[in-house]
């Protein structure tokens, strides 16, 4: 897929772009209004990252622009601003989605595949991962033909995963995920651990391969290998 | 005390002391007045009788007086002084006097004044003895002393009642300016007005009391500003923080020390994150940027959220009672979201292994109680910024942001112990 990060701070951008770059990824930056501009009016992007507050204006301004002349580019916004209004002002202009920052890589990535996903679909509905085949609008999990019955919360941590495989996610990252940022006890990370361990369970016992692996005791990484 | 009773009290006493003196020294005055004018009558009373010694040699005749009484008695030459006295004056009581009957008596003693002196007549030595009537002295100066102790009466009522009025509307502008300053709340917009009044000092204190409040206003409204920029700029590097955990974590093998300070990291940061959202919500809250009111079913709201921290307080084998009636506000949801979900945290967060939460939820009001410590909380702090009971993971700012909240849509939270419970009130 190919994304366009519009963020004015460096080292954030450079986060985004490595976390992003893989195989089949091309990632493009613009680190300021006119670049990003000129980018958006050259070539057509999977999904945009945009950043609100940018050097030389604003990223309000590059989504109008984006609309009024039809680009089909997903958009997500990416902000400092926690403010519904400016929320509600992006998903009215034709966002696809909002990101408060701080934010983790893996929502990102997760927010980013979400996009792409029900851009590039086209009405079928299904994410396939190996065995695992995915109902996104039933909201039904199937190993080769066996149904895997989740519960939401295991069906949430099964997708976050997908679109973050290969990578380390952090417990943070998956407490925020799938509770939010206002829960903040912190010892939901043992229900983290719970969760993981029956959705694993849910799966093998389906027949499907053990893909999800503890990482360091800080995170777990969803992989193939 | 009020100025004004003070005021009157100070100078009542010293009215009264002066009235005193005043009336001692007038009483003295007359008296000395009218005795000399009486010494007068003595003496040409005993001018002519030495006159009449002189020219007729012998002495004069006696007649009854009403008010005078004149004695002869030979004495040994010389042995006289001639002097003036205050003596008694025997009033002998007229034949048909009802006072004879009633007292069985001729008459009575009345003050009097008299003058000793002697004359001689014929080789004979005698003392002379001229009293006269005070009574009538008395009568006077009884009377003139309380026509003067009425006028003295008079004007300090008048005094009084005057400065009672006047003093009532010379403070005017005080209270005023104290109705003022008791209304003045610095997070509201409206400030404290100009007074017209003529009176120097209420002026330069309003003068003063203005200046005070635009300035608290500002200062107030900097200091808002500070911690929202503050906040906004913390953003920023939390971000680049996190993401560079992030992509830390995909590097290479970690062993167990360096993954568990990566977790320690995560922690801090994620603290770090949440505290500073409380900021710059609170800022938000406190410049009423929350300003869509919606219906909200509260009952509804309350039952979703169990529902989110179902899995924590089973955990923790609290025991969840509920009540609920169907309510509805006007207010913002989101808003209205985290009050219930930092009570909710709270309850939760402060309770023991096994304890009980209850909920309740009627058209009057909404009360969470939990079970945790003892002792009751303190009630002054725990409404105030960062005041955390030890060991708390919170960020310490979950009641203040509540009270904000319930504030903002003048609801009322309070806290209650009921032991073994601690209780969150909201009113509506």
């Amino acid at each position: 897929m190919k994304i366009l990060i519009v963020e004015d701070e460096q080292a954030l951008r450079e986060s985004i772009e490595d976390y992003f770059s893989e195989a089949g990824n091309v990632c493009e930056i613009a680190g300021n209004y006119a670049d990003a501009l000129t980018k958006i009016n050259l070539y057509r992007y999977d999904c945009i990252l945009l950043d609100i507050t940018l050097p030389g204006g604003s990223g309000i301004n590059l989504l109008k622009n984006l609309k009024e002349n039809n680009h089909p580019d997903g958009v997500l916004i990416i902000s400092a601003k926690n403010s519904l209004d400016d929320k509600l002002e992006g998903l009215d202009l034709g966002a696809d989605d909002y990101l408060v920052k701080p934010f983790h890589l893996s929502e990102l990535k997760s927010r980013v595949t979400a996009i792409i996903r029900r851009k590039s679909f086209n009405g079928s509905n299904l994410l396939k991962f190996n065995e695992i085949s995915i109902d996104l609008l039933g909201k039904q999990v199937k190993v080769g033909r066996q149904i895997v019955k989740l519960t939401p919360k295991e069906y949430g941590l099964l997708l976050y995963f997908i679109a973050n495989k290969d990578k380390v996610v952090s417990k943070n990252a998956i407490a925020e995920h799938l509770w939010g940022d206002r829960i903040d006890i912190a010892d939901n990370f043992k229900f983290i651990y719970s969760h993981i361990k029956n959705t694993r369970k849910k799966l093998m016992e389906a027949g499907c391969k053990d893909y999800i692996q503890a990482a360091y005791g800080t995170g777990y990484k969803f992989s193939e290998e | 005390m009020k100025l004004f009773d003070r005021y009157n009290q100070v100078n009542l006493i010293a009215y009264i002391v002066l009235t005193l003196i005043t009336g001692i020294a007038y009483y003295q005055a007359i008296s000395w007045v009218l005795t000399r004018q009486k010494d007068k009558d003595l003496q040409n009373e005993e001018m002519e009788i030495a006159e009449h010694v002189h020219v007729n040699q012998q002495l004069p005749q006696i007649f009854d007086s009403k008010y005078l009484q004149i004695g002869f008695k030979k004495a040994t030459p010389n042995s006289i002084k001639r002097k003036f006295v205050d003596t008694l004056y025997f009033k002998k009581w007229g034949k048909d006097n009802p006072k004879r009957l009633a007292y069985h008596r001729d008459g009575n003693l009345e003050p009097g004044r008299g003058l000793i002196t002697s004359v001689t007549l014929g080789g004979q030595y005698y003392k002379v003895v001229i009293v006269e009537s005070k009574v009538e002295t008395e009568d006077l100066i009884r009377i003139i002393f309380l026509i003067t102790a009425g006028v003295i009466l008079l004007l300090l009522l008048a005094l009084f009642l005057t400065g009672r009025l006047m003093l009532n509307r010379l403070w005017r502008p005080f209270h005023s300016i104290m109705h003022e300053l008791n209304l003045f709340n610095i997070t509201e917009p409206s400030t404290i007005p100009m007074l017209d009044t003529q009176i120097d000092e209420f002026r330069a204190m309003n003068i003063a009391v203005t200046k005070m409040a635009a300035k608290a206003k500002q200062d107030y409204s900097t200091l808002k500003t500070f911690t929202e920029n503050a906040s906004h700029e913390f953003l920023t590097p939390i971000s680049i923080v996190n993401s560079k955990l992030d992509s830390l974590l995909q590097t290479d093998n970690f062993s167990e020390k360096q993954s568990k300070l990566l977790d320690d990291l995560y922690s801090g940061v994620s603290r770090l994150n949440r505290l500073n959202q409380s900021l710059l919500l609170l800022v938000k809250i406190e410049n009423r940027l929350f300003q869509e009111w919606q219906s909200i079913d509260l009952k509804m709201m309350i039952e979703e959220m169990i529902v989110q921290f179902e899995e924590i307080y089973q955990d923790k084998q609290l025991t969840l009672t509920c009540h609920f009636e169907a309510k509805e506000i006007l207010a913002s949801p989101y808003l209205i979201e985290v009050l219930l979900s930092n009570l909710i945290t709270n309850a939760i967060r402060h309770n023991y292994e096994g304890g009980s939460i209850r909920i309740e939820l009627t058209p009057a009001h909404f009360i969470i109680s939990n079970t945790g410590a003892r002792e009751p909380l303190p009630v002054e702090d725990i409404f105030t910024r960062f005041h955390k009971s030890s060991g708390s993971e919170g960020s310490g700012l979950g009641l203040t942001i509540s009270r904000q909240i319930c504030e903002n849509f003048d609801l009322l939270l309070t806290y209650r112990f009921d032991s073994p419970y601690h209780q969150f009130i909201i009113n509506f």
